[in-house]
């Protein structure tokens, strides 16, 4: 590639780099909305519980403006700022959510039972994607690399959780299931990816895995939905804090849009 | 194309994430898994989830318990059941208020025992009489205690108030409730709520909780008596939570209220109805005999030879029948001398408004029936001193009374 035309693409964010800002940003303000309903089950016991949703809203908001604004001077200070802040975040909330029972008391029962320790990292996943956003340009393969590689842990904890999730209705429905087997090949096509040498068909095969994840992910989100909506409670509110988790299903077309994202960039960039 | 080998690694990555989930999953507990509904299996795990950080206590109670080793889950006993009030809560719904109907549903045949004994309707209706209870429920109760529900008020209880009432007389007499969903009573008086518990049943504290004080000190008399002594200073070598049925002297080698009033030593049959045993109405100001008298006494003394000699039991019991006879003289003495002042006009109808009243009402009620319980129970200071020596004196106070009050009307 010729000089100028190197420095052409180091000098302009391309699509991939801003679409990933947005997924960020977006994921920061869901995270917002996941983490206070999360919390709200628990009442809040604990005042840091507030922490992780007072961060995420005012970092989505501060994201959206700075990001997408016209301001570039502020943008990498923004940039590094709600990252680490994020993965400072993720990697606490991780240790406050090991003093649950489990860690107590190693039993499966509690494993099933306690606080999801690996949610918190979702923060530390989002936080590292911004940072690396900001290091590394997206027309260069680490980026892309680097996102399957992100979108790859992420995949193991939705594995994990809609293990935990599900096991605690014993999987009564045997369609509960279905989210588990089609993460676990997630994880294997994403981890199978990382390593192996180009391949545009393996490229399709794990496009299609998402695909389906996609969609299982949406079936999931109205299962819940319509769980949530029949379960018996006090309120509205009630039905959806105690009941079903709703969002939790969104991870999954949230993961497949990011892993197709670092596959897309992957492909063009090979 | 496609490299058979990445297809390969992908899938078999896949295959080992899930096989390690399934084998984990085959391991959970049938108890955990194996439910009527996907409710209970989360009632295994999540109510303790929020518990242990909103009622704590609970939650330990419960793990330590008999329910909790035999699976049992929190949904189990605070599911709703028929004619059950019920409120959602945190997606589960549950009974607004649990009663013995809840614990009916496995121990059926204990409820059904509780129910023939005066723990049952009598209690309640003791203080509040039988307003509270529907047709079926009195006939029920009048054929094996008659009398005892087909009663007004009491009238001490009236006279006392409602604050009294509710706080006071029925923090025990709601042991025989009658509850909305049309059970009587409530198990946890004797087993408590979560720890659902045999062995505390079988303390004797649980029963001096209100079986104690002067008018039915049943409590103070153990603790006087040997088997108090004895259980008092080898309690710890005994198996209190020994299950009922295969409970054994070896268990239980001195014997506490349960031991001798429900237990099933050493095969005996194990019963909920607390007057089985029993062969007199000693609550009552003349004690006659109850109308099993026999029976009751012979399941006595069937519990007493398990450490007693027969010979031993006979001269027990012809003692203590001789200080209900001797208690039933004093107290009819007493009687004769209150009808007497009623008929001559010297006592209003109006209860509990005159000293004398009070007098004959703890004559009888405290230290009539104080030596008749000790006398059974091996309480020989209660015999006496709290009982006998109680009733000459009070006896001697009342005829000065009522001396004093002929005297008083024969003045012109």
């Amino acid at each position: 590639m010729p000089e100028n035309s190197e420095k052409t693409l180091r000098n302009r964010r391309g699509l991939a780099a801003r679409l990933l800002d947005f997924f960020v940003t977006a994921n920061l303000a869901f995270l917002a909305l996941d983490v206070f309903l999360a919390h709200s089950i628990n009442a809040f016991a604990h005042p840091a519980e507030w922490i992780p949703f007072y961060f995420s809203l005012g970092a989505s908001v501060l994201l959206a403006l700075i990001l997408f604004g016209k301001k570039r001077q502020w943008k990498e200070w923004c940039r590094f700022g709600v990252g680490w802040g994020a993965v400072c975040i993720g990697i606490s909330g991780m240790f406050f959510h090991l003093g649950s029972e489990f860690f107590s008391d190693l039993t499966l029962k509690n494993l099933v039972y306690t606080a999801p320790f690996v949610a918190p990292l979702a923060f530390t996943g989002v936080g590292l994607l911004l940072i690396m956003n900001g290091m590394i340009h997206d027309t260069d393969l680490e980026w892309a690399q680097w996102v399957v590689f992100m979108a790859g842990f992420g995949w193991c904890g939705n594995f994990i959780l809609s293990v935990f999730d599900h096991a605690q209705n014993g999987f009564f429905n045997p369609s509960e299931w279905l989210p588990v087997f089609t993460s676990a090949i997630a994880v294997g096509c994403l981890a199978t990816l990382f390593f192996v040498p180009y391949q545009p068909a393996f490229f399709r095969f794990c496009a299609v895995v998402l695909g389906i994840n996609f969609i299982v992910g949406i079936a999931g989100f109205f299962f819940h939905l319509t769980v949530d909506l029949q379960a018996s409670g006090g309120t509205q509110i009630d039905k959806f804090l105690y009941g079903a988790p709703l969002f939790a299903p969104l991870l999954f077309p949230n993961l497949s849009l990011l892993a197709l994202l670092g596959i897309w960039k992957m492909s063009t960039r090979n | 194309m496609m490299s058979f080998k990445s297809v390969f690694i992908s899938v078999f990555l896949g295959a080992v994430l899930i096989t390690v989930v399934l084998i984990l999953n085959a391991r959970r507990p049938a108890t955990e898994v194996d439910q009527p509904s996907a409710d209970f299996v989360r009632a295994t795990g999540k109510c303790a989830e929020c518990h242990r950080r909103e009622t704590s206590a609970v939650v330990h109670q419960f793990e330590r318990s008999e329910h909790a080793k035999h699976g049992v889950s929190c949904l189990d006993c605070h599911k709703a059941v028929e004619d059950q009030e019920t409120q959602a809560h945190r997606s589960f719904t549950i009974a607004k208020q649990l009663t013995a109907k809840n614990c009916s549903e496995c121990h059926t045949t204990e409820y059904t025992q509780f129910l023939r004994s005066r723990h049952a309707a009598p209690a309640w209706a003791a203080v509040l009489g039988a307003k509270d209870f529907t047709a079926e429920q009195i006939a029920f109760a009048e054929k094996y205690h008659k009398g005892a529900v087909e009663r007004p008020p009491n009238p001490l209880a009236m006279a006392e108030g409602k604050s009294a009432i509710d706080v006071g007389c029925l923090g025990c007499h709601d042991i025989g409730k009658p509850n909305p969903d049309g059970s009587i009573g409530t198990c946890t008086a004797c087993h408590a709520r979560h720890s659902s518990s045999v062995a505390l049943a079988r303390e004797p504290e649980t029963c001096g909780q209100c079986h104690m004080g002067p008018d039915h000190s049943q409590i103070e008399i153990y603790h006087e008596s040997k088997h108090g002594v004895l259980y008092n200073a080898q309690k710890s070598e005994m198996n209190l939570k020994a299950p009922p049925k295969a409970l054994t002297t070896a268990d239980m080698t001195v014997p506490t209220c349960v031991t001798c009033h429900l237990s099933g030593l050493d095969g005996l049959n194990v019963t909920h109805d607390t007057t089985e045993r029993l062969s007199y109405w000693l609550f009552a100001a003349i004690s006659e005999k109850r109308p099993t008298y026999q029976q009751g006494q012979d399941a006595m003394k069937e519990t007493c030879l398990k450490c007693h000699a027969s010979s031993q039991v006979e001269v027990y019991y012809k003692e203590a029948e001789g200080v209900v006879a001797d208690t039933n003289r004093k107290i009819s003495e007493a009687v004769a001398l209150m009808t007497s002042l009623r008929e001559d006009g010297l006592l209003t109808e109006t209860p509990f408004d005159e000293p004398i009243e009070f007098l004959y009402f703890d004559l009888w009620h405290y230290y009539g029936r104080t030596a008749k319980h000790g006398a059974f129970m091996g309480g020989a200071d209660f015999v006496q001193w709290h009982g006998n020596y109680e009733l000459l004196l009070k006896m001697t106070e009342m005829k000065k009374i009522a001396r004093e009050l002929r005297e008083n009307a024969a003045k012109p």
